[in-house]
């Protein structure tokens, strides 16, 4: 595959938005999804009775967050393999 | 641009240089933060003041750990890269995102590490009895969160030595395609691992906190402690993918 100049850097700005927006994507549900782990732990270390429900809420508030984790996953996807 | 032998070793400098320089910030803060915690729980508890001690030391080498592989990967940058001229802008793209994949990749963990450490210390201050169940869940806690430094450490690896040399008949657009995709898998598992090792960090120190308080609570507190950091793990695992993908499908 040739690639002129101008084609060269349209392609190479949507590889780094790629690499930047999965980068940076993960940040936030990163620090999100074990802010939410750690205070199950706490919550379950205080109360054990209410462990499963713990759990379970820990578990809906972790998929929640990562919804814009995947959000960057298929944006970068899409930038790799459609452009 | 004609190309000559200087342009790797600018980038391999380069790499080397923000490898180590930002790998070592979080690395001396989170070992600051375990000090710290550790100083003021003697403190409060003189008696145990060799269990905290102890405590502190392991802690401060658990957290160390990510800047010990920023160290290795600015090391091999300076003294054990190829230099040939065949390699051409691919690998000076190569050993520019090394740098920058290990140096950002280790602020997260080193962060999680030193949160993590810190509390188990002033855990073990609170409870002296339960220190060595303290101390071996803040290791597992900071073995967990170092896990995304290693995957920063693999794809500055993969980097350094598993980017083809640059074919001689390729055209311009192909040579900025493929090195800009080289840098940006760097950034990618880069700014991928900062999230989840802070993250991970959080969940081992709030347990080794929680591991003092309410000893008989172990086997929950370590299964819930378990789940979270895994699903944490988890956009490490999705920039790790895209690194990949930008490394090997482009």
């Amino acid at each position: 595959m040739n690639l002129t100049l101008a084609q060269g850097i349209v392609k190479a700005s949507a590889l780094l938005g790629a690499g930047l927006c999965m980068g940076m994507g993960a940040l936030g549900p990163g620090i999100g999804e074990g802010f939410v782990a750690g205070k199950a732990c706490e919550g379950i270390a205080r109360s054990p009775e209410n462990a499963s429900l713990i759990t379970r809420t820990m578990l809906v508030g972790q998929a929640v967050s990562e919804s814009t984790g995947i959000y960057s996953l298929v944006i970068a996807l899409l930038l790799i393999f459609s452009t | 641009m004609a190309f000559s032998i200087e342009h790797i070793q600018i980038a391999a400098y380069l790499g080397a240089g923000i490898c180590v320089g930002i790998g070592a910030v979080t690395t001396g803060i989170g070992s600051g933060i375990i000090a710290g915690e550790g100083a003021y729980g003697i403190v409060k508890q003189p008696k145990a003041n060799e269990q905290i001690f102890r405590t502190m030391l392991i802690g401060q080498a658990a957290a160390q750990t990510a800047g010990i592989f920023a160290l290795v990967i600015s090391m091999l940058l300076i003294y054990g890269r190829s230099d040939a001229p065949e390699g051409g802008w691919f690998k000076a793209a190569a050993y520019l995102a090394a740098g920058l994949a290990m140096g950002l990749g280790s602020v997260g963990p080193s962060l999680g590490a030193g949160y993590a450490g810190g509390q188990a210390c002033k855990s073990v201050a609170r409870m002296p009895k339960h220190g060595n169940a303290i101390m071996g869940n803040m290791l597992i806690g900071q073995a967990l969160s170092q896990t995304s430094a290693i995957f920063a450490l693999v794809v500055a690896f993969l980097l350094m030595y598993s980017v083809p040399n640059q074919p001689a008949d390729i055209s311009i657009g192909r040579i900025i395609v493929k090195s800009v995709a080289l840098i940006a898998a760097g950034l990618s598992i880069g700014f991928g691992t900062l999230g989840p090792g802070t993250g991970i960090g959080y969940v081992a120190g709030k347990a080794s906190d929680m591991m003092g308080r309410f000893p008989n609570e172990k086997p929950k507190i370590m299964r819930t402690m378990f789940l979270g950091a895994a699903v944490s793990e988890s956009t490490a695992i999705y920039s790790l993918v895209v690194a990949f993908l930008l490394i090997f499908a482009l």
